[in-house]
């Protein structure tokens, strides 16, 4: 203890206890991958000692030697060119029903009550459930495919869009009335930029569950795409291809939360 | 499945201690013989993988009739979907004996050590209905009206590597054109390849008789032809453990045994059902226990008796179709390169029974 | 041009908050409207500027508002109702864009009133890095960009503290000096009241009803020197409104 301490606690003073801190999680950039390196680490060292039986769960080596084979072989890009191309249909389409349908619950009062019980009602349901009306619906092709993932995200984003209009601020509106803007530029000018960080923020959700629900997509007649790699990789039972399916749906999860951030950086600066 | 195959290994990694180390422990000591032998001694738990199909009827006649138990055993049915799990639950020792068709999943496993094959069910034979080839009344529009005729036509499918898919190649095999030629679309359900079907999505599929056949009578779709006129075919086999194989070779004696009674009864009176029709009911009673058990008696008997399929005598393996099929997964990249026919059969419980 | 309100009444939910309301706001003047809390006085504002539709009475135009007057009825909130998404430009233009003007145009309006509030070297900034009273002045630029003939001012000043309120309500006696605008200015504070009304209406307590008028007659420019006079005024509407303040105080909240 220091001299002035020392005089203090004579008085019978001391130091208020220090109760604050912590609850504030602050990212760590490295710290996120050094932590996934280690656990891969892990991971192999026991599959090399043989503490994991290759029956149950493939090194993470073997693994990324199915995913180079995979990529050797020119399959990669027809599986990944597959996917993506029913993710961004299935996932636009989807959005952009959500936001409209959001939109609608959130401003207009009988549109609210029409579709809010239907959300209700529908989005619990399992869209794998629902597979076999798909195909009788939409046949074996490329749109029972789009319409799973379809299905699956315009649920999330009407639901995020709805609540997100429905914060936004009332006086606001009232200001855009009281200069005499059209309606429509209301809705555009402040509904739509204030109801922005719901929309991305259901973006993110509905995208992940758009990735999640590539694999039921992909049951039906898919000769090429993630979810079917990943499906035969089951059927073989060739645990190394399954998980290698496995990392490249993660990879494509981290790329899409990449994209959004950067998008929200983006478009909401003014948050800050 | 992976908490269950983690759970044998750790199981095995923890030697010593389970029930199936103690009684291989027995076995060595030559107390496995005297539990054999007599009945007095306490019956052995074995667990067997079933499905609710008329080809598995051999598991019920034998499980009904005291087969297994006359060998000591005692039998647990447990019953499953599809066949693939029963292969990983026989991979990680929950279940001791299945049948399945051989696929490409199956293959893997077998390449993982986890199972063998041990004896013949299901075969194509040319005296008797096997799978038949359907097609959409679309592609019999447009002129299809033979196996030859489905290059460059789509073809429904379970999934990759199911038997589904072994013969779509060998319809290509034998008509001369390559499997490629052949648009393969897996829609992972037979509902839903039927679906298909129906609606001309897909030209054609391969579906055992008693769907084929009322689809061709209701006009829904048209048999083109039939898999057993492309050679002899092994279509399901009887697979337990390779663990039991080398620990438990006598358990897997016997319950080959009791299986082939099984087939025998099943084979005298189902092959040829009008000999003895009070039998031939009797036997659509037992199995009505278990398939189409929530239809009644008499919606269930018509498919019960047109499901009535070839099973070999003695559950014997046709070894050579067996390696052919191997050939066949490895050719097309469905199967481990690495798998060896040793690896696959054990033929030591070949022939079974009297 | 003129705005007078004539016996208006409204009625939420059964309970009636403003009864028989006339008022008169001639042209270049401002009116100030006092009234313990919850007496009705931003309904009344609402009327004032057709957000709200009275149960009775009318809000009525006299003349015709000056040329060149895009928004004759422009409201200031008290929140100050900035798009967080668009500058200190951005916001200013917003009210204009409507009104098929040329973006050539707009731009010179922007820039011209930026220019006379002293905002110009903040036009490019986004609300948030403004302060309170910065963000009430991009308000304020807002409301004369689209030249009203009347402000109608709920509170403008209530979300600011005490210093910068005393620096805004110099702005507005400035601006009020340079442009004369008309003016129905929302408040409970009596100290504004008095420094910018030329009038100060008093409201009684729900339902809410012109107790009186008093007439302030001392011009803007000289107030801020001649406090002690306007204390008497102040003091007067502090008695007008004591009872009726205290008497709202202790009423249940029920609506």
């Amino acid at each position: 203890m220091s001299e002035p301490a020392c005089a203090h606690a004579r008085e019978g003073a001391r130091p208020v206890p220090y109760r604050g801190g912590g609850f504030a999680p602050r990212p760590r950039r490295w710290a996120g991958a050094a932590f996934l390196a280690g656990l891969i680490a892990f991971w192999e060292m026991c599959s090399r000692l043989g503490w994991i039986s290759p029956l149950a769960l493939p090194a993470p080596s073997e693994a990324l030697a199915a995913l180079r084979d995979l990529a050797q072989s020119g399959l990669l890009a027809k599986h990944l060119g597959a996917s993506l191309g029913r993710l961004a249909q299935g996932w636009t389409l989807g959005v952009l029903a959500g936001i409209a349908a959001g939109l609608a619950a959130g401003l207009f009062s009988l549109a609210r009550a029409g579709i809010l019980p239907l959300v209700a009602a529908l989005f619990p349901i399992p869209k794998i459930a629902l597979l076999p009306l798909f195909i009788i619906w939409f046949g074996i092709g490329e749109e029972s495919k789009v319409a799973t993932i379809l299905f699956g995200t315009f649920f999330p984003m009407t639901i995020a869009v709805y609540g997100g209009v429905d914060n936004v601020d009332r006086t606001l509106i009232r200001m855009g009335q009281s200069f005499g803007l059209s309606r429509l530029s209301i809705i555009r000018k402040i509904v739509l930029p204030g109801a922005m960080p719901a929309i991305l923020s259901g973006m993110r959700i509905s995208a992940s569950i758009a990735i999640i629900l590539l694999v039921a997509a992909e049951m039906i007649g898919a000769e090429y795409g993630v979810g079917a790699y990943i499906l035969l990789a089951g059927n073989l039972m060739a645990t190394d291809q399954l998980v290698a399916g496995v990392m490249i749906l993660s990879a494509m999860g981290l790329t899409v939360s990449w994209l959004l951030g950067m998008a929200e950086r983006r478009l909401l600066r003014w948050r800050a | 499945m992976a908490r269950k195959i983690m759970g044998e290994t750790r199981r095995a990694a923890a030697q010593g201690w389970t029930r199936r180390a103690a009684l291989g422990l027995a076995a060595g000591l030559g107390l496995g013989l005297a539990m054999a032998a007599g009945a007095a001694a306490a019956a052995e738990k074995v667990a067997v993988g079933a499905l609710r199909f008329t080809s598995h009827a051999p598991t019920f006649i034998a499980y009904e009739r005291g087969y297994f138990a006359d060998e000591g055993l005692d039998v647990e049915l447990k019953f499953f979907q599809a066949a693939q799990p029963v292969a990983v639950a026989v991979a990680s020792g929950d279940v001791d004996f299945g049948v399945t068709a051989l696929t490409g999943g199956f293959f893997s496993l077998a390449d993982k050590g986890a199972v063998r094959v041990i004896g013949g069910l299901m075969s194509e034979h040319p005296d008797h209905d096997g799978s038949a080839v359907l097609v959409s009344n679309k592609a019999w529009d447009e002129g299809v009206r033979s196996m030859a005729d489905l290059r460059g036509r789509s073809f429904a499918l379970t999934q990759f590597g199911s038997s589904f898919h072994y013969m779509a190649g060998r319809i290509a095999e034998a008509n001369g054109f390559a499997l490629e030629d052949m648009r393969l679309v897996p829609l992972q359900k037979v509902g839903a390849m039927i679906g298909a079907l129906k609606s001309g999505q897909v030209d054609a599929m391969a579906i055992v008789p008693h769907i084929a056949r009322p689809l061709d009578a209701a006009g829904a779709a048209h048999i083109v032809g039939w898999v057993r006129d492309l050679g002899p075919y092994q279509v399901t086999t009887i697979f337990t453990s390779a663990a039991n194989t080398t620990e438990r070779p006598e358990l897997v004696r016997r319950f080959m045994r009791a299986y082939a009674r099984g087939i025998a009864d099943y084979r005298a009176v189902m092959l040829d059902q009008d000999r003895d029709p009070a039998a031939t009911e009797a036997m659509v009673d037992l199995i009505h226990k278990y398939v189409y058990a929530d239809r009644p008696r008499e919606k269930a008997a018509p498919s019960i008796k047109a499901g009535a399929v070839h099973l070999n005598a003695g559950a014997a393996l046709d070894v050579a179709d067996v390696e052919r099929q191997l050939t066949w997964f490895k050719k097309h990249g469905l199967a481990p390169a690495g798998l060896t026919m040793d690896k696959l059969v054990d033929p030591r419980f070949q022939p079974a029974g009297e | 041009m003129d705005l007078r309100v004539v016996g208006l009444t409204h009625v939420y939910a059964g309970a009636p908050v403003l009864q028989d309301i006339d008022l008169e706001i001639p042209s270049g003047r401002i009116l100030c409207v006092v009234g313990p809390s919850g007496c009705g006085k931003s309904t009344l504002l609402r009327m004032l500027g057709g957000l709200e539709r009275p149960d009775a009475g009318a809000v009525l135009q006299v003349g015709e508002p000056p040329e060149g007057c895009l928004n004759p009825l422009t409201y200031i909130f008290q929140d100050f109702a900035l798009l967080p998404w668009r500058s200190v430009a951005g916001n200013v233009a917003l009210a204009l864009e409507d009104r098929r003007l040329g973006r050539a145009e707009i731009a010179r309006i922007v820039d011209d009133v930026l220019a006379r509030t002293r905002l110009s070297a903040y036009r490019d900034a986004l609300p948030r890095q403004l302060s309170g009273g910065m963000r009430q002045r991009v308000a304020i630029a807002r409301a004369l960009a689209v030249r009203p003939a009347c402000l109608l001012m709920d509170e403008p000043l209530s979300a600011l503290d005490a210093q910068t309120r005393e620096l805004l309500m110099d702005d507005l006696v400035g601006l009020w000096l340079r442009e004369g605008f008309t003016a129905c200015y929302v408040t409970h504070n009596l100290a504004e009241a008095v420094r910018l009304g030329h009038r100060v209406a008093v409201l009684s307590r729900r339902p809410g009803r012109v107790r009186e008028v008093i007439e302030i007659d001392m011009p803007l420019e000289e107030r801020a020197e001649r406090m002690p006079e306007l204390a008497v005024h102040e003091r007067r509407l502090w008695q007008l409104l004591r009872e009726e303040a205290a008497a709202a105080d202790q009423e249940l909240a029920d609506v």
